[in-house]
């Protein structure tokens, strides 16, 4: 297996910090603040409504119209997709990988149970951002810059379980990390 | 514009943006929860400060949209702790998972299947269980200030001071401390396998004191160059806010001729006043003409509470014109001696710090108020008091002229700053490249002369 390294973010944390809060402000300016994961839902409401539109009828979710609409939210998380695929491709980091530098030194399992381990965080990240209306970019990232109360709750237990499962998961540091200490 | 194309623009500069800030990487991911590598940390707390920031400044002038999520308490504490448990096991929330989905992740690609497979769960079990759930210790959608009955303004400005100061002081000091051993002559050069790191005088050829002498002289014109930078941002933030608080406070603002109506502008006597009429002479006698008469404004209740007159933002205005003027100027010329130095003193990175020049020169021609020389063919983004209440009481109730009018003052901003951002950035690179050179002509120098140890 070829031995992956941590890369070097293209800008400072400074400069990335400054772009995506003028991208928050601009994007509170023209409709709302920045939400992904919304449309996960929207979409899984979507095929209900065409496989069973019995279901959806009476469902306290999704039965609303608008709650399926292909809005501005909709647009947004298609074009993250090629933001992020132009820029990928822009800056020469487009690599086809299935696995990471902490699971590479941590694990040495096949790489099938990354996938699987993707696929059920996947799975707890978009049950949970339903549960508190909002992923970290909703609940967190907007949630504080718009001072709101549940922002406080979701970053405690965000923090908290997500430090806790990291040191279960990835407890030896790679080698980059432990050079810089 | 539609909102789709809005959507659709507003997606892609945000997925651009996620992998431009490194956000977009699992092991940064990963290595912030291990409290390993604070880059991320450090990213997402200027974000959120940025953010917060700008939404206040965007709520003073009634142009906000925000949308509080409501706070079910007990679902919440649920549901961060579900995507607490999948960013920790995977380094992926829905925003960075379909950027390294599209940046050619598979594992993310299998994180973004799960993502809709948790979606749909979270459908089915909404009747039965969420529904329920949220009825607990529900508050609705409020925010920090509504709920204890303070201001925004007593928590942002506390809060933006506070994270402001504490990323400052615990930035990292590594290239300077590296920058200072190579002046002093020292140079860590060799890692011994116990992990003990020892550093050896290096000696210094004819080269290396070049290199030194003229690394010293960049480093005091890049401490200039930040600073310059840093006014020259502030000067134009408070420009812009200007021309919004003048945009969205008057409800009417209008020239009235032949009437003998005062001008009112956030202040609760009426009075003339002179000083607007004095500055639109001396910056454009074009304009002259039309605000000869008196000028009708009132303002919104809601900004009442800030006695904001038009006096003040003309003075504001002012200032940061004279101040813009300078520091962009030094600002350039700091740049162009940042070059000449690399250049002389062969420090490398010439290609970053030939892009900033430019990109900082072409700042320059864009922001100067050329409409005093050449009238108003010609524009800057720099704009006088005057030029400021001629466009805001010009009739906007036509979409070309609101959109001109935001072209003009926000748009031309933006272009500036951008410009600027990216000088900056470029000025950025180029000290980097050049402590890199700067460490391999050393360690090549150390290993021509072994030092004895």
């Amino acid at each position: 297996m070829k031995k992956l390294n941590v890369q070097t973010p293209p800008l400072p944390w400074w400069a990335a910090g400054i772009l995506l809060g003028l991208v928050q402000v601009l994007a509170v300016s023209l409709v709302g603040p920045l939400d992904v994961s919304n449309q996960f839902v929207v979409a899984d409401a979507k095929t209900l409504n065409r496989v069973a539109p019995e279901y959806t009828e009476n469902h306290p979710l999704i039965s609303n119209e608008e709650s399926r609409k292909s809005g501005y939210g909709w647009w947004f998380d298609i074009g993250l997709v090629l933001g992020a695929l132009l820029a990928a491709l822009h800056l020469r980091i487009w690599k086809v990988r299935a696995t990471t530098v902490w699971w590479q030194q941590n694990h040495d399992a096949p790489m099938l149970l990354r996938l699987i381990a993707g696929f059920c965080g996947g799975f707890l990240i978009l049950l949970g951002a339903g549960l508190a209306h909002g992923c970290i970019t909703g609940q967190f990232i907007s949630g504080w810059s718009q001072l709101s109360l549940s922002a406080i709750p979701f970053t405690i237990t965000m923090f908290g379980f997500g430090m806790l499962v990291a040191y279960l998961v990835y407890p030896k540091t790679p080698k980059e990390y432990r050079q810089a200490l | 514009m539609s909102t789709p194309i809005v959507g659709l623009i507003m997606g892609v500069i945000f997925g651009a943006s996620l992998v431009l800030a490194g956000l977009a990487d699992p092991d940064k991911i990963i290595g912030a929860l291990r409290l390993k590598d604070f880059h991320v940390i450090r990213t997402v707390a200027v974000f959120v400060l940025v953010g917060m920031l700008g939404m206040w400044i965007l709520q003073l002038g009634g142009t906000t949209n925000l949308s509080i999520k409501p706070s079910t308490i007990l679902t919440v504490l649920i549901g961060g702790a579900f995507v607490g448990i999948g960013l920790g096991l995977t380094g992926y929330c829905p925003g960075t998972g379909l950027a390294c989905a599209a940046s050619g992740r598979i594992d993310a690609l299998f994180a973004v299947l799960g993502m809709f497979f948790g979606a749909h769960t979270y459908i089915l079990i909404y009747p039965s269980i969420v529904v329920r759930l949220e009825g607990i210790f529900d508050f609705g959608g409020v925010t920090l200030p509504q709920i204890t009955g303070t201001s925004p303004s007593s928590w942002i400005i506390p809060i933006f001071a506070a994270g402001s100061l504490g990323l400052l002081l615990t930035r990292r000091k590594k290239p300077r401390d590296v920058e200072q051993s190579i002046r002093a002559g020292d140079l860590i050069i060799n890692e011994y396998p116990s992990g003990s790191v020892r550093t050896v005088t290096v000696p210094r050829t004819n080269d290396l004191l070049l290199k030194t002498d003229s690394l010293e002289a960049a480093r005091v014109f890049r401490m200039w160059k930040n600073l310059l930078f840093i006014v020259t941002m502030l000067c134009l933030l408070l420009l812009q806010t200007s021309f919004w608080l003048v945009r969205t406070v008057p409800d009417k603002m209008s020239g009235d001729a032949g009437a003998n109506k005062p001008v009112a502008f956030g202040s609760d006597e009426n009075k003339t006043d002179e000083s607007v009429k004095q500055n639109v002479t001396n910056s454009d006698g074009a304009i002259e003409t039309s605000l000869s008469v008196p000028i009708e404004v009132t303002r919104k209740p809601g900004l009442a509470a800030f006695d904001i007159s038009f006096e003040r933002i003309a003075l504001v205005v002012h200032f940061a014109n004279i101040i813009l003027v300078f520091t962009s100027v030094l600002y350039v010329l700091t740049l162009f001696s940042c070059l000449a130095i690399s250049f002389g003193g062969g420090l490398g990175g010439i290609s970053h710090i030939c892009r900033a020049v430019y990109l900082s020169m072409v700042m320059l021609v864009l922001l100067l108020p050329w409409q005093i020389v050449f009238g108003s063919t010609v524009l800057g983004a720099i704009y006088t008091p005057g030029e400021l209440v001629k466009w805001c009481s010009a009739d906007t109730s036509g979409r070309f002229d609101i959109v001109l009018l935001n072209l003009r003052f926000t748009g031309y901003w933006a272009l500036v700053i951008l410009l600027l951002f990216l000088a900056q950035l470029r000025s950025f690179r180029w000290t980097k490249t050049s402590l890199v050179r700067l460490r391999k002509t050393v360690s090549k120098d150390v290993q021509r002369e072994p030092p004895a140890l």
